[in-house]
């Protein structure tokens, strides 16, 4: 029988992975990923309560957030692509200046390391037997 | 099992668990990604140590291995793994393919936890129908080669330490406000045998030393204060501890308060315990939707057509005005 704090334990884990993830990634599509998982904690902590109280009110509060996070999927990916038309990246970096008038700008210090240039297609000689070509013998 | 269940309560932090948190921290901040990554093997070694310090200090197991025990350790780890999995890769595809690992895992938990409908209602849209939405916006906005998006984090150590502080912080409470009952359980069992003994020294032998039998009850009343009728333990207790103090000991005298001891602390244990769940967890689930929380599911309809709406006329492309 497992107590009920260890399915919490496990939504209050999922939760704060979240929200590293939504404070340090910088990818807006990895952004909401974090927060979707955030959600996914919170609704295991609605579940096993549910079971606890043996009601349906938290199994109730949880389908609300499925429908809440279909929505909000939905709506944050049409400002992802509209994001993504503005600047053709995904970087929320790119977007500093919508922030507060007194934060310091964020400037990349650490250069990418030399990407290994990409190699061409290869181009194999054609090996093998010619078939033969059907002969034309007659015409009759 | 118990969770963090030698770590006694006046203890500010159980070193198991500070353990597992520094590794927990160390993991993450070392793998999340850079331009120039840092020592993987060392990161993914302090991970794996975190999970399996975790599984055995912060969820001790204790008990016999039943398939629920075997079954909750695996979709609570492949829950763990797929989020940290999420959070470390550098390319945002295979974040969504680890997020479907996470949403299945969490899945799997629902189904222990008798919710069968929500576990399937949340595989079709989650699984289904978000996460392939992800994959379709992701096809459209690729970026090849380095990028700023992928390989950048905003400063990993002191998020991973912030967010591992706060982890720390909610599993002390849920330590604290979810104690272990056994030894609740086995002094309410004593009392129930002593008030059923006719003479004071077959109490005294049911329940052992009367003064240290008093202190391991008040000890227990305080432990499980999260439950009112924590209060009825303290004051049977006080009341035992007077018939005591008496010159003469009647056994009437003790019996009283025994009993009242055994009526409080049956009350605490059976806050503890599960209630059953109505049988039939979708007929149950559509006559509470229908009947309470009509109003919800209007407005939760409404809100979808809202957001329909919102998506299409966000990103519809403003066409020029024919001249």
């Amino acid at each position: 029988m497992i107590p009920l704090s260890n399915y919490l334990a496990v939504g209050a884990a999922l939760f704060v992975l979240g929200m590293i993830g939504f404070l340090t990634r910088r990818n807006l599509i990895i952004m909401f990923l974090c927060a979707e998982m955030m959600l996914q904690g919170v609704a295991i902590n609605l579940v096993a309560f549910a079971r606890q109280h043996g009601n349906l009110q938290g199994q109730v509060f949880t389908l609300f957030l499925i429908t809440v996070a279909a929505c909000e999927a939905g709506l944050a990916l049409a400002l992802v692509l509209m994001l993504y038309r503005g600047k053709r990246s995904l970087d929320v970096s790119l977007w500093q200046d919508l922030r507060e008038p007194g934060v310091e700008a964020n400037v990349d210090l650490e250069p990418f390391p030399e990407a290994a240039p990409e190699e061409p297609l290869p181009r194999l000689t054609p090996a093998g037997v010619e078939p033969a070509q059907p002969r034309e013998d007659s015409y009759v | 099992m118990t969770l963090l269940a030698d770590a006694p309560l006046n203890d500010p932090l159980a070193p198991g668990l500070l353990v597992t948190l520094v590794l927990g921290a160390a993991g993450i901040g070392i793998l999340l990604p850079r331009p120039k990554r840092g020592p993987v093997l060392a990161g993914l070694l302090c991970g794996v140590a975190a999970l399996v310090m975790a599984g055995f200090t912060v969820v001790t197991p204790d008990g016999p291995v039943t398939p629920e025990v075997v079954l909750f350790y695996a979709f609570a780890g492949f829950a763990i793994v797929g989020g940290a999995m999420m959070l470390i890769q550098r390319s945002p595809a295979r974040a969504a393919i680890s997020f479907t690992l996470v949403i299945t895992s969490t899945c799997g938990l629902f189904l222990l936890q008798a919710a069968p409908f929500l576990m399937a209602a949340t595989i079709i849209i989650y699984a289904g129908a978000i996460i392939v939405t992800f994959l379709f916006v992701l096809m459209m906005s690729q970026q090849t080669g380095y990028s700023d998006a992928d390989d950048r984090t905003r400063e990993p150590f002191l998020a991973a330490f912030a967010g591992f502080i706060l982890l720390g912080a909610l599993l002390l409470v849920l330590h604290r406000a979810y104690p272990s009952t056994d030894r609740l359980a086995e002094l309410v069992d004593d009392a129930n045998r002593a008030k059923s003994r006719t003479s004071t020294a077959d109490m005294f032998r049911e329940i052992g030393d009367p003064k240290e039998y008093l202190a391991e009850v008040r000890t227990e009343a305080l432990r499980h204060h999260s439950s009112p009728a924590y209060e009825g333990m303290l004051s049977a207790a006080e009341n035992l501890e007077g018939a005591l103090a008496g010159p003469n000991v009647n056994a009437e005298d003790v019996r009283r308060p025994l009993g009242e001891l055994a009526d409080a602390g049956n009350a605490v244990l059976a806050e503890r315990q599960r209630k059953p769940l109505p049988a039939g967890n979708v007929a149950a689930l559509g006559t509470t939707l229908f009947s309470d929380y009509l109003l919800a599911v209007e407005l939760g309809g409404v809100l979808l057509l809202v957001a329909t709406i919102g998506a299409i006329a966000i990103t519809h492309r403003r066409t020029e005005a024919r001249a």
